[in-house]
């Protein structure tokens, strides 16, 4: 049962490592690089969507590259 | 003299047993002896990636500087673990095994390299070292170093089910539970660390100072402690699995693996041992039919 539910969390990385952690990362260099967000948008919502559209991509994939 | 496909050998003279009394001689020369200098290497290297952290943060270091020193962190990370998967530093047993684990568990947490995994794989490795089937580092196999990079950066996917993840899945080994429950535990560190960062306004840091240090080192480890010393990986058996080779970029910066057969051979003798181990049992290996890619001391 806890190995079912670690290899389900794990399944699932890519998606919450691009919502977790590629969202700020792009938001945070957009704003050193002063890189203004389209349609006056936050810059976390722009990393949000690339970031959850990115990890969403890789884990259909199985990769990142 | 004959030198074909890295093969150099004289007639021999000796039997099989003479040359395995003769090779037993020399090794126990080796064993033995606490390498306190890779416990120094392993837990003061920890210490210096640790400390990379407030130095950056508190802006006594510059950020670019600190990603250099994380990566060379990196790269210094595996060996001395390697070091404790054989029970080099302190057998099972012995009064100082606890300093032996440690070492093992401390010395691999900047590349997110679970000890117990890292010794499980390893094992197998080194039963089974270029098999196709059962060598878990077949993957890096390739025919050209940035082939091989390439390889090692799709291995690293989360996708991949092959390596380390395939000898996982398949391995009887009784603390195989445990291991990918302590595997699961450093992963899951790594990425709250990385969170942290990334929602308090540090995702630089956190990119910088570990995420990417840590696939950089373990690309470069993967390529000179894999690759190198066992390229081009296309045959089995104690003496051809591994080759002795003669590095372009020296033996500091291959951490030694030039000398990786002494290792094979002689999985307990000490790293920092292996290169003066490997002159003395050159005149023997060269009998067994090597595969020596080092020039020829007479330039042959």
């Amino acid at each position: 049962m806890a190995g079912q539910v670690l290899e389900f969390l794990s399944s699932w990385g890519p998606l919450w490592f691009g919502i977790g952690f590629l969202a700020p990362l792009i938001a945070q260099s957009m704003d050193a690089m002063s890189i203004p967000a389209p349609l006056g948008l936050p810059t976390i919502v722009v990393g949000l969507i690339v970031g959850t559209t990115a990890g969403f991509v890789a884990k259909r994939r199985g990769s990142w590259v | 003299m004959s030198a074909v496909n890295g093969i150099r050998s004289t007639p021999s003279l000796r039997t099989d047993r003479e040359l395995q009394r003769e090779e037993a001689t020399i090794a126990r020369k080796y064993l033995g002896r606490v390498p306190w200098e890779m416990v120094v290497w392993g837990l003061g290297n920890f210490v210096v990636w640790l400390s990379l952290w407030p130095l950056v943060f508190s802006g006594m270091l510059p950020l670019w500087a600190g990603f250099l020193l994380s990566t060379l962190c990196c790269i210094l990370a595996y060996l001395p673990s390697h070091e404790a998967q054989h029970s080099i530093i302190a057998a099972e047993g012995t009064k100082l095994r606890w300093l032996n684990e440690l070492v093992g568990h401390i010395s691999t947490i900047p590349l997110v390299f679970p000890y117990r995994v890292a010794w499980i794989t390893h094992k197998q490795h080194h039963a089974y070292a270029n098999d196709e089937e059962r060598d878990p580092d077949i993957t890096s196999r390739a025919e050209t170093w940035w082939q091989s990079i390439w390889s090692s950066i799709k291995g690293r996917q989360p996708g991949n089910q092959e390596g380390y993840a395939k000898a996982m899945r398949e391995t009887d080994d009784p603390n195989r539970d445990r291991a990918i429950l302590e595997a699961f535990a450093l992963r899951t560190m790594h990425f709250t660390v990385l969170l942290i960062c990334a929602w308090t306004g540090h995702a630089l840091e956190g990119l910088f100072l570990w995420l990417l240090p840590r696939h950089l080192g373990s690309i470069y480890n993967v390529l000179f402690l894999s690759w190198a010393p066992h390229h081009p990986a296309n045959e089995t058996g104690r003496y051809r699995d591994t080759r002795a080779w003669k590095s372009p970029i020296g033996t500091l910066l291959t951490m030694g693996m030039e000398y990786h057969i002494i290792h094979h051979l002689y999985p307990k003798i000490p790293l920092i041992d292996t290169a003066k181990a490997f002159y003395e049992f050159e005149p023997i290996l060269t009998e067994r039919g090597i595969r020596n890619d080092r020039p020829n001391k007479t330039g042959a």
